[in-house]
């Protein structure tokens, strides 16, 4: 009698990007299926050949699941990604207004000027990618089973937007390398707020009783 | 208007798939029955964003399966097709060979 065949997980970062961009509906068949059919494949031809065609189907079904994400709801999506574009433009100055307004009610100036200069060029980039994370959740929230959809719609307009500043600067005078390095950093910030989201609801549905 | 829709290749293929695994057609199935006849690859992303379609389509239907301890406690969906999905798939067929009809495609074309 053959023992028993041990159990082999799939790739976990393979996995848990399929869960990602895995709508809502189908969260139960398509991580299933794929691991039905990783451990039938780990038990004929090696653990090896099964990981490298989960990672094959991973990359595939994601460009799937992103693509068609859009084309089953893209008014719902779109108005996401347009009210996440408004939202961000809003949300971008505040963190400014709130380190200045910090900074001079408490005359940082005067007593802490290295803590000054901080606060007022990296400080204000940090809050701009934090206010990046918050947009990204609100947009992910409002597009509910299209999360990463949305925010990576969003990523790449703004990216977009952020590659035409950046020649139109290198066009007008000298670049400022820290400035250009900061801008990017918001694009994936916003994806960022998109996976916490997506994480949370993803725990949440998994912890919820199935009904009968 | 859907009604007089005819299958897109893909979609195609994949209700053929459902009739040829009745009731055994689950995505991973669908799946490995697409790939072994065709020779070629095809993502599971692919099978369910084309179920998904053909399900709004009103071609197939889909139900919910046990859950089993070889997917993690997932249950499986299955699908069907529909009678308007039989329509389809005969009113391409026709479709097809009619414009096939009287055409030499190994001799002449290849």
């Amino acid at each position: 009698m053959t023992p028993p065949a041990e159990f082999v997980c799939p790739p976990r970062l393979a996995a848990w990007l399929v869960n990602l961009f895995t709508p809502a509906e189908e969260a139960e068949s398509i991580p299933g299926d794929l691991l039905e059919e990783f451990s039938q494949l780990a038990s004929k031809s090696g653990v090896a050949i099964a990981r490298s065609w989960y990672w094959r189907q991973a990359v595939k079904t994601v460009a799937h699941l992103a693509a068609a994400g859009f084309r089953l709801a893209p008014w719902c999506t779109t108005a996401a990604v347009l009210g996440g574009f408004f939202l961000m433009r809003f949300v971008s100055g505040l963190p400014e207004k709130a380190i200045f307004a910090v900074l001079e009610r408490y005359q940082v100036f005067e007593h802490h000027f290295q803590l000054y200069v901080f606060f007022a060029s990296s400080g204000i980039a940090i809050g701009h990618v934090v206010a990046s994370i918050f947009v990204g959740c609100m947009v992910a929230w409002v597009a509910k089973g299209r999360e990463m959809v949305a925010t990576m719609t969003l990523a790449l307009v703004l990216c977009a937007l952020i590659i035409v500043a950046l020649v139109w600067v290198a066009t007008h005078g000298p670049v400022d390398v820290a400035w250009i390095l900061w801008s990017f950093a918001d694009p994936p910030a916003l994806v960022v707020g998109g996976v916490v989201v997506r994480s949370r609801r993803s725990i949440a549905a998994a912890s919820t009783p199935l009904k009968p | 208007m859907a009604d007089r829709d005819y299958l897109g290749e893909f979609e195609h293929i994949v209700i053929l798939a459902l009739l040829r695994l009745a009731d055994r057609a689950y995505g991973m199935t669908v799946r490995q029955e697409i790939e072994s006849r065709t020779r070629r690859e095809v993502s599971i992303g692919a099978v369910y964003a084309t179920l998904d379609r053909l399900e709004v389509k009103g071609y197939v239907a889909s139900r919910c399966g046990d859950p089993t301890p070889e997917r993690g406690g997932r249950s499986k969906r299955f699908f069907r097709v529909t009678a308007r999905g039989v329509e389809a798939v005969n009113r391409t067929q026709r479709a097809i060979q009619s414009m096939t009809a009287g055409l030499d495609l190994i001799g002449s074309y290849s």
